[in-house]
């Protein structure tokens, strides 16, 4: 309850301080909008020249690249700070002032540092999603349900992620190109899976499990979902668990003197 | 001769400095040598599945799509730049003015650096994946024609340059220009074929795009190392190509010192 009375007042914070900055927030959150509709555009040209995946049309491939959207806008909304702040302050050698808090290090670098500019990407991705949805119809109110259900899921692995990034960033200081290595290996969560061989499939279901931020959801939304894939909801908490995990272990590795 | 040779001197004592600067963050480009394989691999599979049984799409084979974006990637190595962002950070804060005093141009000193860090790249980026790329993955990635591969390379080498310059030029009439650069790089992806070959584009959008710099960039490099018979919608061969990108970027390079003449005399040296 504390904290999350503590995570609302500096929600509001971080709205307050953002739109002190009112032109630079709307020219950030425009951006941020227009690279969100420039996404999908790869796969638009593909279908545009006769091709496709196949067993799928365009709007579910859309819906799928959409959901991935959401996803990522909101994770980026509420922990893609824990990477860059975490990393800052071991690079600068002021980690100590986040450690002197009377709470949780890893709440209070979530908490005080909402990204709320994402919230454009996230809008985006609904507005997308939406529209995607109308084309291809959603497969009832269970289908809903599954969705959301799947949709946490994925939260949960773009959780892991993010807190692993900055948990390695306490042994490998400064290294700004962390990220990218996560962002190559999320990219097969933004296709069907089925195009996709097998070894893929299981890397992408079980081990990191990517196709849970896009894919899966959205099957669920198209009525296309396997049973099984309820199965992967287990991986994904895993996967958040051990980041958790990593982040508070990797702390003890902190030295103090900046990188 | 003697001014010439007095440049190339500069030129190697900046690169060998920026060289040894940044080999002391050798595992920030090593990054890549996963990043870079694993996209291939992303794309690999996307255009696997949209292939299907189809001999061409957009006028290119699979076997041709699957080598652009392996030479994309590479090229990508060679040509990285961020000239953009270190001379809107010196003109923000003020720290332009060193170089106003220094005997030296701070396009020649950037142009420098960037050698000194691709000399880098290429030995940690653009080897490593190169190998990968052959002996991991099988594919056939030499260029057809090297002598105008290495041409086309090195225009966009500078291509990417002039432009990004450019771009850091704004911040003397802007201070701060994140904006404008991440809106150039956000349309660069797209429109340098980086994320899906300009084939792909409609007729309107590729006549369009010979007009600005993207494709110059990445899309026509990586179509001459791929050896294409028929670039673009205007149907170029390697040669036209080779002429097209340069005639472009002699035009951007002029742009480039109008708009620094234009730009310097804002400069007022006390930061932001």
């Amino acid at each position: 309850m504390k904290h999350l009375k503590l995570y609302r007042i500096c929600l509001r914070t971080a709205f307050s301080q953002a739109l002190a900055y009112r032109a630079d927030f709307v020219m950030g959150s425009l951006i941020t909008l227009l690279s969100n509709i420039l996404f999908p555009l790869v796969t638009v040209l593909i279908y545009a020249n006769g091709a496709t995946f196949p067993g799928w049309n365009m709007w579910e491939v859309l819906l799928v690249q959409s959901v991935y959207s959401m996803s990522t806008g909101l994770a980026s909304m509420v922990l893609s700070s824990i990477v860059w702040v975490t990393m800052d302050h071991i690079r600068g050698g002021s980690f100590e002032t986040v450690l002197l808090k009377p709470i949780s290090p890893l709440f209070f670098i979530m908490a005080t540092n909402c990204d709320v500019q994402s919230i454009s990407l996230f809008a985006g991705g609904v507005v997308m999603a939406v529209i995607s949805a109308c084309h291809t119809g959603v497969a009832g109110i269970g289908a809903i349900g599954s969705f959301l259900l799947l949709f946490v899921a994925g939260f949960m692995v773009l959780c892991g992620m993010d807190l692993i990034m900055a948990a390695i960033s306490f042994k490998w200081v400064g290294n700004s190109r962390i990220p990218e290595i996560f962002d190559s290996i999320s990219n097969f969560g933004k296709y069907p899976l089925s195009i996709f061989p097998q070894a893929v499939r299981v890397f992408a279901v079980m081990v990191i499990p990517v196709a849970m931020i896009g894919f899966f959801p959205a099957s669920a939304l198209l009525g296309r979902l396997d049973p099984k894939a309820y199965l992967s909801i287990i991986p994904c908490a895993l996967f958040m668990c051990f980041g958790i995990w990593l982040y508070n272990k990797m702390i003890l590795l902190y030295e103090g003197v900046g990188g | 001769m003697k001014k010439l040779l007095h440049m190339w001197r500069e030129c190697k004592a900046v690169a060998f400095v920026t060289y040894k600067e940044w080999s002391a963050y050798r595992t920030h480009s090593l990054v890549s040598v996963f990043v870079g394989p694993v996209y291939f691999i992303v794309q690999y599979f996307i255009w696997s599945a949209v292939y299907g049984g189809e001999g061409t799409l957009a006028g290119m084979e699979f076997s041709q799509t699957i080598r652009y974006f392996g030479a994309s990637a590479l090229i990508g190595y060679l040509t990285m730049d961020f000239a953009d962002w270190n001379l809107q950070m010196l003109v923000r804060t003020g720290k332009f003015l060193t170089f106003t005093m220094r005997p030296i141009h701070h396009r020649f000193f950037a142009l420098s650096q960037k050698f000194g860090h691709r000399v880098l790249g290429f030995f940690f980026e653009f080897l490593p994946c190169f190998l990968i790329f052959i002996f991991l993955f099988r594919i056939d990635i030499r260029p057809v024609s090297t002598g105008w591969t290495l041409l086309s390379v090195a225009m966009a080498f500078l291509m990417n340059f002039y432009v990004n310059y450019c771009l850091g030029m704004t911040a003397f009439f802007l201070v701060k220009s994140s904006g404008v650069r991440v809106m150039y790089q956000l349309f660069a992806q797209i429109f340098s074929g980086a994320l899906i070959p300009l084939n792909f584009f409609p007729d309107v959008v590729q006549k369009i795009m010979l007009f600005l710099p993207f494709q110059y960039t990445n899309y026509i490099p990586a179509m001459v190392w791929t050896g294409s018979e028929s670039i673009g919608s205007m149907g170029l061969n390697v040669p036209e190509a080779v002429v097209l990108q340069a005639v472009a970027l002699g035009l951007m390079m002029l742009f480039s010192e109008a708009l620094y003449r234009c730009a310097i005399k804002r400069f007022t040296a006390v930061g932001a």
